[in-house]
């Protein structure tokens, strides 16, 4: 990692920066089929993410996180309330492949070999071979996945497959990234790990960074912001700025505002379930 | 047996690829051994009489007393099978890509597939011939036929398979609806496809073979037919086994076509 975008990130004024990600009054209601009732996912969610900040989405499992993450992907679209990348709808910005996303399940294609698999978004936006192939292997070295370039998906590790699906994800060169669990089916040290790469690769690409996770611990260590939601319907209930210093480490936990951040997203989560039984 | 046997051959200087096919083939060929042993010593120690059930021996006379004209037949037969067996799949591939991609279309004509799906082959094929004459064009007509639908339907189903997840991957990189096809739905309807084929061949060798019974002067069940008709029990049983030799020829190109295909399908596994 450059010293130059450590402090691009960490010490540049946040608020200069123009906003990038937007939702505005945006509620999602899924229609009941086959006398199933309506699902109301979400609720007049506004939020606004700058340019080149790392935001974590926290908040209990059914309350809409990957719903967000698919009305700003655009592949769906809210019932009510707009969302927009850069002032446009997010359709705009997916056919200018600007997004980049990583779902909760890594999704390779089984039929082609990781370097392929990694190609694919490059492929079908029609870049030539050599320039395909010179991106491909920044990326493998960029997520650790050197050598095994010709390997099957079936043949990787579940850490390894999430780390070529963000590999994927970042091909493009995307300005937005979405990051909806990567590391949720990975037990916790490999989860640190893959954790401080997450923290390096998107210091080293500049996106702009939307991650949902069920860890709290894992949101303050590595966001400028933590939004907390409800439970379904979900509404943001709590907006925490994270302002630990970076570039971030395993060691910034030993850092005495990190156990105060933690404490106050935990309260704010539990202050949530606890509105939601009243 | 296996790894002494493997020693052996590295010791005598084999080249690998020999090793392997030896590794493939001396399994099935002791199962040979045994039962046509056993079958041999039967017949002659109880006596049976070869109209009822020749000896092995008997049968291998019978092939080599005119192998030319054996095989002659065979080729005949073959050839129905294969063109049919590629013409009715390509065919069924299409209507199946149809299928999957207009549900209407699917739900309008699937009934009446899956109805002419199961019309025995013994039924239809004196129609077809009639339509089709007495050559060898309507026996491909037949295979042709039979092998329509299980690619159809096997093609549908494939096309439908593809991961909901991936199909997200691909809108979210602004895919276009060939690419889609092409990249995604294709390869993971190949799995699907080679079930088809496989079933394909089977039923093509049967369908020329009961096509011939119907109508026909050449091929293996032209063959059959004739040698039952004259009691020529040891000719019949060596067009028999060709058939099955044929069958499992043919098996087994789409068996490799299938290994260069779709390597990567968890089916493929070489460690099992
Ligand atoms: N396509 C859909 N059709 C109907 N209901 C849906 C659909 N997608 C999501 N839902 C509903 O919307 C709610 C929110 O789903 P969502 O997947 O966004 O939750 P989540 O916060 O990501 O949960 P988790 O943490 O478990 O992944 C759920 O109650 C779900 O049942
Ligand atoms: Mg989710």
């Amino acid at each position: 990692m450059s010293a130059r975008t450590a402090i691009a990130r960490g010490l540049a004024p946040v608020d200069a920066a123009a906003p990038c990600v937007r939702f505005e009054r945006v509620s999602m209601v899924f229609r009941g089929q086959g006398g199933h009732p309506d699902v109301q996912a979400l609720c007049d969610i506004g939020l606004t993410i700058r340019e080149r900040e790392f935001v974590s989405l926290i908040g209990p499992s059914g309350c809409g996180k990957s719903t967000l993450l698919r009305i700003i992907a655009d592949l769906v679209l809210p019932s009510e309330g707009l969302a927009s990348i850069n002032g446009e709808p997010p359709r705009r910005a997916r056919l200018g492949r600007e997004i980049g996303c990583v779902f909760q399940e890594p999704a390779l294609l089984e039929w082609r070999r990781v370097q392929d698999n990694i190609a694919l978004p490059l492929e079908l936006a029609g870049v030539g071979r050599d320039e395909r192939a010179a991106r491909t292997a920044e990326l493998l070295e960029l997520v650790g996945l050197k050598g095994f370039e010709r390997a099957w998906p079936r043949q990787l590790s579940g850490g390894m497959r999430q780390r070529a699906a963000i590999a994927r994800a970042l091909a493009t060169r995307p300005r937005v990234l979405l990051l909806d669990e990567p590391f949720g089916a990975l037990d916790q040290i490999t989860r640190d790990r893959l954790n401080m790469e997450l923290v390096r690769i998107c210091e080293a690409t500049r996106a702009t960074v939307l991650l949902v996770t069920h860890s709290i611990r894992e949101a303050v260590l590595l966001s400028d912001r933590v939004v907390v939601m409800s439970p379904r319907p979900g509404r943001i209930i709590a907006d925490l700025a994270i302002d630990l210093p970076r570039p971030r480490t395993l060691l910034t936990r030993d850092d005495g505002r990190y156990a105060d951040l933690v404490q106050r997203g935990t309260s704010e989560l539990e202050r949530g379930y606890d509105g939601s039984e009243r | 047996m296996t790894a002494a046997s493997d020693r052996l051959a590295v010791e005598l200087g084999a080249p690998s690829w020999l090793v392997a096919a030896w590794r493939l083939t001396w399994p099935p060929l002791v199962t040979a051994l045994i039962v046509g042993g056993g079958w041999e010593l039967l017949i002659w120690a109880l006596e049976i009489p070869a109209y009822y059930i020749p000896a092995p021996s008997r049968i291998w006379q019978a092939f080599w007393a005119n192998p030319g004209n054996l095989m002659v037949h065979a080729g005949i037969t073959l050839l129905e099978a294969v063109s049919g067996c590629v013409i009715g799949s390509l065919l069924g591939a299409m209507l199946g890509t149809g299928f999957a991609y207009s549900p209407l279309l699917a739900r309008g004509l699937l009934p009446y597939f899956i109805a002419a799906n199961t019309i025995p082959v013994v039924a239809i094929a004196p129609i077809i011939i009639l339509w089709f004459g007495h050559g060898i064009e309507s026996k491909i007509a037949v295979t042709t036929f039979l092998s329509f639908f299980p690619l159809a339907l096997n093609m549908m189903k494939g096309l439908q398979s593809y991961d909901r997840v991936i199909m997200d991957v691909f809108h979210v990189a602004a895919a276009n609806p060939w690419q889609r096809f092409l990249k995604m739905r294709l390869p993971s309807a190949l799995p699907y496809v080679f079930v088809g084929l496989k079933i394909n061949v089977t039923f093509s060798v049967i369908g020329a073979i009961v096509a011939e019974f119907v109508q026909a002067d050449r091929g293996l069940g032209f063959i059959i037919m004739t040698t039952y008709r004259s009691l020529n029990m040891p000719r019949l049983w060596a067009a028999l086994f060709i058939s099955a030799l044929i069958g499992m020829v043919f098996f087994g190109i789409v068996n490799a076509l299938e290994r260069l295909a779709i390597p990567w399908h968890s089916s493929m596994r070489t460690d099992v």
